[in-house]
């Protein structure tokens, strides 16, 4: 007991010691710091604004957000990229330390809305121009009619493929199923990976997943599941969208050890680029990266509509999107009319039109036309489009979308049938959504 | 201070010596209170309070902002019908039985090494302690390229004496060993350099003694080397222990405790639950039991060096 109160005094002097050396040191910098900012930015106005996109989206937005700055002189954004998969969780975090940025890049549906029903997203009814926006790509920022996000991006998922290797063997781009399989075959007997896959992160696999039970049952089927009328994730079209992932797997559609290769790093879009692979499906950002990461690629690309199942119900006009970015603005945000600002200028026409010029991205604002070739194919898909499916682990509520991508990256790796992915995804359904 | 210090004992001279040697007990108890008060306090703050702050949230189903439900036990009761806790749980015995059987024994090889008569071994001593410099981050970056199943590294090693390519990262039964891997070539030269430094703590002279007796050199190890690094492979053990029960990091960057769970953590099972589930009050539940594994793990530790003491063996 002794020894234990001694070594106790000893290690509270020293932490006494430590503290007062801590202590003097931080205040005496922190006055000093503050002192410099003071001279800098003499009483300006912080906003803090943070956003995922790299390359010429990034341009995009730091010119938007330059305007804004020259409109208000007095106000200095502070903008922070971070990557995709990292941004989901540093802004979860922030938002439940009540540290949110001020303007926050989202894909509204189902993960904004949970921030929504906590209070933590400010409400932009108001001072939006409902006119401005593709009414699609706004309903899917708003809840109860009250709009909680201002939308610039909509993107669109289409299957990609090298057309130099499709014209070496001959090969079109497949209508159906059964036409894919045989140009999945054809690849594989010359050497070369059918379709690239970064399915470590889970979305990415998700895509066909979602596809596939659009194609079988129609897009009302996630309607019907998502909203509890009839139908449930344990309907027969969704273990059979599981099945021909399984079937695809087996054939070895994809790269070997899709499951353990994150994308953001880029290994999956590398296979692409040096021709080791054929296809990829995922959304027109892809363009983007390209852009950025091997622009001399994109002569060879091109893209097809994901393809039909035979007897199914859902045809090439229904297109799996999303959107993305959508700007939203933080609650416990020190200037909310400033900072609802700065979103209504990261979605002016002219950030759109930079936006859809030069990133061959589609934007949410309704009458700005793309001027790009690749994005001018993109604005027919989705004119022609008679419905959008936007994503479900960005409609669905967390605890469910992330289970979704658990078991579809399970059903990929063959260490779950379609049956038991399925039959998990309704209890829990029955238990989050009920 | 003083002063007064001094009229006290004056004024205490006159009264009796029982109340007198109270009274200095009563003076010491609050010199010392005195002195543990700031650490107390900052301990309580940082450590006690989050604990029971941690535990009380377990006890609601809360999403992490607003207001909770009290549902008492239930998400214990939910927590050992899970699956996917015992998955994490194992894992994490893999990740201690890695850390005590493997990376310790490999440190104290290294460190053996160092001593040898071996030429530029000062240059190897270097480089042997290069990982553990590294930050996780780059380490788990780097890795998930080495291990990348077409391009990576060892797949192109193992290709080389005749393996099909393993797709590491991607397959239940491969990641974990994979991420094991890894860790045990991060954190094996920390080990070496604590036992490094208590090797040059051997008295030389238990050598000579030894060499004039004739012993060879794997009986002057198990007599003398390894019964004097006693101490600190117990406190060795108890670091990797505890350090492989809230392992966290790594796991996260290489493999996000994918492929269906196959390396889960406790430790990347709560932050899914709370920062991407938002079950906060659940991943309250699983940092709870956390603790409590790894304060039961410390006290069987404790207790048996405590025993092992008492026999006085080796020290």
């Amino acid at each position: 007991m002794k020894r234990l109160l001694t070594i106790l005094t000893i290690l509270s002097v020293i932490l006494l010691a430590a503290c007062g050396l801590n202590g003097g040191g931080s205040t005496s910098e922190s006055s000093s710091g503050k002192a410099e900012d003071s001279k800098s930015n003499e009483g300006k106005k912080v906003l803090e604004f943070w956003h995922i996109d790299p390359g010429e989206k990034e341009k995009i937005y730091e010119e938007a957000v330059a305007r804004f700055e020259e409109k208000h002189p007095d106000v200095d954004v502070k903008v922070l990229r971070i990557p995709n998969d990292a941004f989901k969780q540093k802004l979860s975090v922030a938002m439940s330390g009540n540290e949110a940025p001020d303007v926050f890049s989202n894909w509204g549906g189902g993960w904004l809305k949970n921030f929504v029903d906590q209070g933590k997203v400010l409400e932009l009814t108001e001072s939006t121009d409902k006119a401005h926006f593709n009414e699609l790509a706004l309903a899917n920022t708003t809840f109860d009619d009250k709009v909680y996000g201002l939308p610039l991006g909509l993107s669109i998922d289409v299957v990609f493929y090298n057309k130099e290797i499709f014209e070496k063997y001959g090969l079109t781009p497949p209508k159906t199923y059964d036409e894919w399989l045989s140009v999945i075959d054809t690849l594989k007997d010359n050497n070369i990976i059918p379709i690239a896959l970064a399915n470590q992160t889970k979305w990415p696999g998700a895509y066909l997943f979602m596809n596939f039970a659009s194609r079988i049952a129609g897009p009302e089927l996630f309607d019907s599941a998502f909203n509890r009328k009839g139908r449930g994730f344990d309907d027969p079209a969704y273990v059979q969208a599981g099945e021909y992932l399984q079937e695809m797997v087996e054939r070895e559609a994809f790269n070997p050890g899709f499951n353990g290769v994150p994308y953001d790093e880029g290994q999956g879009r590398q296979l692409l680029y040096s021709g080791q692979a054929a296809m990829m499906d995922m959304t027109i950002s892809f363009v983007n990266n390209v852009r950025q990461e091997a622009p001399e690629f994109e002569e060879k690309l091109d893209f097809f509509l994901f393809p039909t199942v035979e007897g199914g119900k859902g045809d090439q006009t229904q297109v799996g999107a999303a959107t993305g970015p959508v700007w939203s603005v933080a609650k416990n945000s020190k200037y909310p009319d400033l900072a609802t600002e700065l979103a209504i200028e990261l979605t002016s026409a002219e950030t759109a039109q930079n936006y859809m010029d030069r990133t061959g991205s589609l934007s949410g604002i309704k009458d700005v036309k793309p001027a790009d070739e690749f994005t001018k194919r993109f604005y027919e898909v989705v004119q022609g489009a008679t419905h959008l499916q936007m994503p479900y682990d960005q409609t669905l509520p967390p605890e469910l979308a992330e289970l979704h991508k658990d078991t579809t990256q399970a059903i990929y790796g063959l260490d779950m049938t379609p049956e038991e992915a399925a039959e998990k995804m309704e209890a829990k359904a029955k238990e989050v959504l009920e | 201070m003083e002063t007064t210090e001094v009229k006290v004992t004056n004024t205490r001279s006159i009264v009796n010596v029982a109340s007198r040697t109270k009274q200095n007990k009563f003076k010491s108890a609050l010199t010392i209170g005195l002195f543990v008060a700031p650490a107390l306090i900052v301990y309580s703050i940082y450590v006690i309070y989050p604990i029971l702050t941690t535990l009380m949230y377990s006890f609601y189903d809360w999403d992490g902002m607003g207001a909770g439900v009290f549902i008492g036990l239930q998400n214990y009761i939910d927590l050992f019908k899970d699956a996917i806790f015992w998955k994490a749980l194992t894992n994490n015995t893999w990740v201690v039985l890695t850390s005590v059987f493997v990376q310790i024994p490999l440190g104290l090889i290294m460190a053996l090494m160092l001593f040898a008569p071996i030429k530029g071994i000062r240059f190897f001593s270097s480089i042997y302690f290069f990982p553990f410099l590294m930050s996780t981050v780059a380490i788990g970056m780097l890795w998930v390229l080495m291990f990348d199943p077409i391009n990576g590294m060892i797949n192109q090693f193992i290709n080389l004496f005749g393996f099909e390519n393993v797709a590491w990262l991607s397959q239940t039964n491969t990641a974990l060993f994979a991420v094991l891997l890894v860790i045990v070539w991060q954190f094996a030269p920390f080990y070496m350099i604590l036992f490094k430094a208590a090797i040059v703590g051997i008295p030389e002279d238990l050598y000579e003694a030894a060499e004039i007796d004739g012993a060879n050199p794997l009986t002057k190890f198990f007599r003398i080397t390894l019964p004097l690094l006693m101490p600190t492979i117990v406190s060795s053990s108890i670091l990797a222990i505890v350090g492989s029960l809230k392992a966290f990091d790594i796991f996260y960057i290489m493999t996000g405790g994918g492929p269906n769970h196959g390396t889960e953590l406790l430790g990347t099972y709560m932050f899914k639950q709370a920062f991407i589930n938002f079950n906060m009050g659940y991943a309250s539940a699983i940092a709870f039991v956390m603790f409590i594994v790894a304060l039961f793990v410390t006290i069987i530790i404790q207790v048996m060096d405590y025993y092992r003491k008492k026999r006085g063996a080796y020290v």
